[in-house]
């Protein structure tokens, strides 16, 4: 530690102040939530450890571990087929893989009892052709799992995805060289290769099981999160749910390290630049993987996508009558603009805690980095809470000071929404993009400086361009995420402002699921949407980067 | 370079704050000082927003909505003290109106309208809150299987003969505590716990889904008794999925309690915040919902049943025939909701 300090003036430089600068501004809310910690438990804590704690960690536990292995499983296997063969509507398929993530996992736990519960629509179809079947169970931890699997295993195909197309042809050329089999490459040097990205996108993963709160209380699952709800809501105990939200916190933390711990020291960087001869090198399939590979992709998009969008389908057509009007247009127009608006602040952001971190030498500012992105964690209403209470103590020092009322800024426009966004999502811009920066490693930045360029320069011609594909995925996991988002825009979006996640839920809120469906379907199809447009614009930004290159060199 | 960057990332900030806040607010601050009100508001229905509508045609006053759940509204209007926008608050069920109280986010609102057009026992005693609409939390029974004659009260649901065929929803939900603090409030509390083990023990199965859910269970045959809302009956009946109207034909109501103190049943219900910039046209606002005309629309476009006694009910709600309520104070449910929620995980009903 002394250490440390004796190198305090020398590590410390401009960028320390800014990342920290930024990463404080946006982790106000935690500070806000840990002024009420200081309060100390309520008068319900000890009900709440005598009764159900254990009981919801063990859920939550089991709930990670399921869904960590299904969406290890669904994500690598699939990202590693299509990044790796060539086959018919290879690249619909790529872009289908995402589209799980554009349903609310909650609309999916309601699609599959009405597929498979009780007269569900697939059950009924099974009975008619000669099937004896009643129903499958999926109210229970195994549904949670499978119905979250296949609703979240494109975090890891996403991230997974982008590594395993970077890999240079280079690397596998040796190892073939080598004498490594197929099979040898994947384990021993494809997989590790990846493994920050695949990390990364497990994390994600596992922040949204433990923040889902529809799904598991319509299946009657008690999970950390329904906790932190009962305690507030029901026990009126406000305290309570703010430390059991600091025990997730806790929980989180615990497993970013183990995260940290297996990724080690070791660094992932791999020499780019090659990346020109990725197409060439797409295999055809042959053999048993004819059979098996294409059963592999069908497996994630039959049950993560075909299945619940049939039944919303159905659903959206039984209540296409009082559900379709034009309104429902201006509810997409309106997400969307908020959603395109807040995501851009979300990847500025990160990519400023991301660049400026790595330009300073202290250490110790990769804490605030940290604690900037725990957002991801709380549960939203938390959050909420948090925003609201650290915003009402500048609207006071506004009254009480300037005697200037400033509620109706926060009250009456998107600016305090935006910003709990930003702190909301921050991890999951950031988590990849940093994987994908410590694989750029220094060498490319480093050579840059050497000639002379700024460090801005160097961020602008080389090391942005070079990340642009995994900028433009996180881009679109955040935009997918606040589209789906609830219970922040609940409590913060102004009151004319609607988007299509609230409509679906105020529906489905009230056990009218059918009626949830249309908005729920108009979500996707927005989502689809965009992404069409983002992989167009990434096209037409290569066609003009390469010559751009070329001048360059 | 950098200070180029800066400047830029600045100016992108001030000009979508400009873009997405100003107008907006300007907006907003016009409103207010003009004729409008704002509404925090638990109700998701669509028929609510047509009530409102003309509502603003009849009077002139411009109704502004924030649609979330009660607890989260209740936390904002706290977090916002004596600068929130909120006028109103509306919540679904009674214990949400008393926390408000509690935590002094309402004022006495003293109208004869009101007073009149409202028994009692669906209001609050100081007219903090007013009840709007209510709802009946009842049995229902597979007609094929289950001889009304069986069923009495909600305290014989402990009976053995109920072993195994009990359908019923999560403690998390509101309306199942305010049934039990209805039944602490009437039975005692060691009587009412004693009732949610014994409930406990004749399940069906483990709670989960909703109270559509429950009845749907019925259907295919995994209970034969099921307690849930009276709205969400009639939803299922009046519903376009096949499978629903079926559960929903499969079942009859049987309303509990009759031959004592009646059936339980909860109300939606509003209240004039503390701070309520707009209190006048606020309580225009309650007085136009409680109004004859209005309560069978409101009450009807739900399923629910009025709470002004001038104004009639549904016809399918008729045809459940008329019932026997509880006439305990539902200022009560609110006080014991959170008693009952310890008991709930006392008896380990999940």
């Amino acid at each position: 530690m002394q250490f440390r300090i004796k190198h305090l003036k020398r590590d410390i430089n401009q960028w320390s102040f800014y990342t920290m600068a930024i990463g404080l501004f946006v982790a106000i809310p935690v500070f806000a939530i840990v002024i009420y910690l200081f309060d100390g438990v309520g008068e319900m804590w000890r009900h709440i450890v005598n009764y159900f704690l254990l009981d919801y960690i063990q859920n939550s536990l089991f709930l990670l571990l399921g869904t960590g292995f299904l969406t290890f499983f669904l994500g690598i296997s699939s990202a590693w087929i299509v990044s790796n063969y060539d086959f018919p509507f290879r690249r619909l398929i790529e872009w289908l893989l995402f589209l799980p993530l554009a349903i609310p996992s909650y609309i999916v736990a309601y699609a599959y009892v009405g597929l498979l519960g009780n007269g569900g629509s697939l059950i009924t179809y099974l009975q008619s052709i000669g099937f004896s079947i009643q129903k499958v169970e999926m109210m229970n931890i195994f549904g949670l799992i499978w119905v979250l699997s296949f609703s979240l295993f494109p975090y890891v195909y996403a991230s997974t995805r982008t590594v395993f197309k970077s890999h240079p042809n280079s690397i596998r050329e040796t190892a073939y060289l080598l004498g490594a089999s197929n099979r040898r490459y994947f384990f021993s040097v494809a997989l590790p290769l990846a493994s920050p990205a695949i990390i990364g996108g497990l994390f994600l993963v596992f922040m949204e099981v433990l923040n889902d709160y529809g799904a598991a209380k319509y299946y009657g699952i008690n999970t950390f999160t329904t906790g932190i709800f009962r305690t507030w809501t029901a026990l009126e105990d406000l305290q309570s749910a703010i430390y059991l939200s600091a025990l997730l916190v806790v929980l989180v933390f615990l497993i970013n390290s183990l995260v940290n711990w297996l990724r080690g020291k070791r660094s992932y960087a791999i020499k780019v630049g090659q990346q020109s001869s990725t197409h060439s090198r797409r295999k055809s399939l042959n053999g048993s993987k004819r059979i098996i590979y294409p059963l592999l992709l069908a497996i994630p998009i039959v049950f993560g996508l075909l299945l619940p969008i049939a039944q919303l389908s159905y659903w959206a057509m039984l209540t296409l009558d009082t559900m379709l009007n034009a309104e429902l247009f201006w509810i997409a127009l309106q997400s969307i603009s908020v959603a395109f608006g807040a995501a851009f602040f979300i990847l500025i952001t990160a990519l400023v805690l991301i660049f400026f971190s790595k330009w300073n030498y202290l250490n110790s500012v990769h804490f605030i980095k940290k604690v900037a992105t725990i957002g991801y964690v709380i549960p939203g209403a938390i959050i909420g809470i948090g925003i609201i209470r650290s915003s009402q103590t500048v609207i006071n020092f506004f009254s009480d000071t300037f005697h200037l009322k400033i509620g109706y800024l926060f009250y009456g426009s998107s600016v305090i929404l935006i910003y709990a966004y930003v702190f909301r999502f921050l991890a999951v811009a950031y988590n990849p993009i940093e994987a994908n920066t410590l694989k750029l490693g220094k060498y490319l930045a480093e050579s840059s400086y050497l000639l002379g360029s700024s460090k801005i320069k160097t961020l602008f011609k080389i090391e942005l361009p070079l990340l642009r594909g995994t900028i433009i995925s996180a881009f679109l996991l955040v935009f997918i995420d606040i589209l789906k988002e609830l219970p922040l825009t609940l409590i913060l979006k102004p009151y004319n402002l609607q988007t299509l996640a609230v409509k679906a839920y105020e529906y489905a809120d009230d056990e009218r699921v059918a009626e949830a469906a249309l908005p729920a379907l108009v979500l996707i199809f927005t989502i689809t949407l965009m992404m069409m447009l983002l992989n167009y614009g990434n096209k037409k930004l290569t066609s003009f980067g390469k010559p751009a290159n070329k001048q360059m060199k | 370079m950098l200070r180029q960057f800066m400047f830029i990332v600045f100016i992108a900030l001030l000009a979508s704050c400009s873009n997405e806040g100003q107008p907006k607010a300007n907006a907003q601050e016009d409103k207010q000082s003009d004729q409008s009100i704002t509404l925090y508001t638990h109700r998701h229905y669509d028929t609510d927003k047509a009530i409102f509508a003309q509502f603003e045609e009849e009077t002139g006053i411009k109704v502004n909505v924030v649609k979330a759940n009660a607890d989260e509204l209740i936390q904002k209007m706290e977090s916002e003290g004596d600068q929130s926008p909120a006028d109103l608050l509306i919540t679904v069920d009674a214990g949400r109106l008393v926390r408000a109280k509690n935590k002094g986010l309402l004022q006495t609102i003293n109208s004869d309208i009101l007073t009149q057009s409202i028994p009692a026992h669906l209001r609050d005693t100081e007219g903090h809150w007013f009840g709007l609409t209510k709802r009946a939390r009842v049995i229902v029974y597979d007609k094929d299987k289950v001889n009304t004659e069986d069923l009495s009260t909600y305290e014989a649901l402990t009976e053995s003969k109920w072993n195994n065929k009990i359908l019923i929803r999560s403690s998390g939900n509101i309306y199942n505590q305010s049934l039990l603090a209805s039944i602490i409030a009437n039975d005692g509390k060691e009587k009412a716990k004693e009732w949610a083990a014994g409930v406990v023990e004749n399940f069906a199965r483990s709670p989960k889904g909703n109270d559509r859910d429950q009845v749907k269970g019925i259907l295919a045959g995994e209970g034969e008794i099921a307690i849930i809302n009276t709205y969400y009956l009639g939803k299922l009946i009046n519903s376009k999925d096949s499978t629903e109207i079926k559960a929903g034909n499969a079942v009859s109501v049987f309303f509990p309690n009759q031959e004592d103190r009646g059936t339980h049943i909860n109300i939606s219900g509003i209240g004039v915040s503390r701070y309520a910039p707009h209190k006048e046209n606020a309580v225009k606002f309650i007085e136009y919902l409680a109004s004859k005309e209005v309560q069978e629309i409101f009450a009807e476009a739900n399923y629910e049943y009025p709470v002004n006694p001038s104004a009639a009910p549904s016809d399918l709600l008729n045809s459940w025939g008329e019932f026997k309520e509880d006439k305990l104070p539902l200022s009560k449910l609110g006080e014991l909701n959170k008693e009952a929620v310890i008991i709930f995980d006392e008896v380990k009903w999940q």
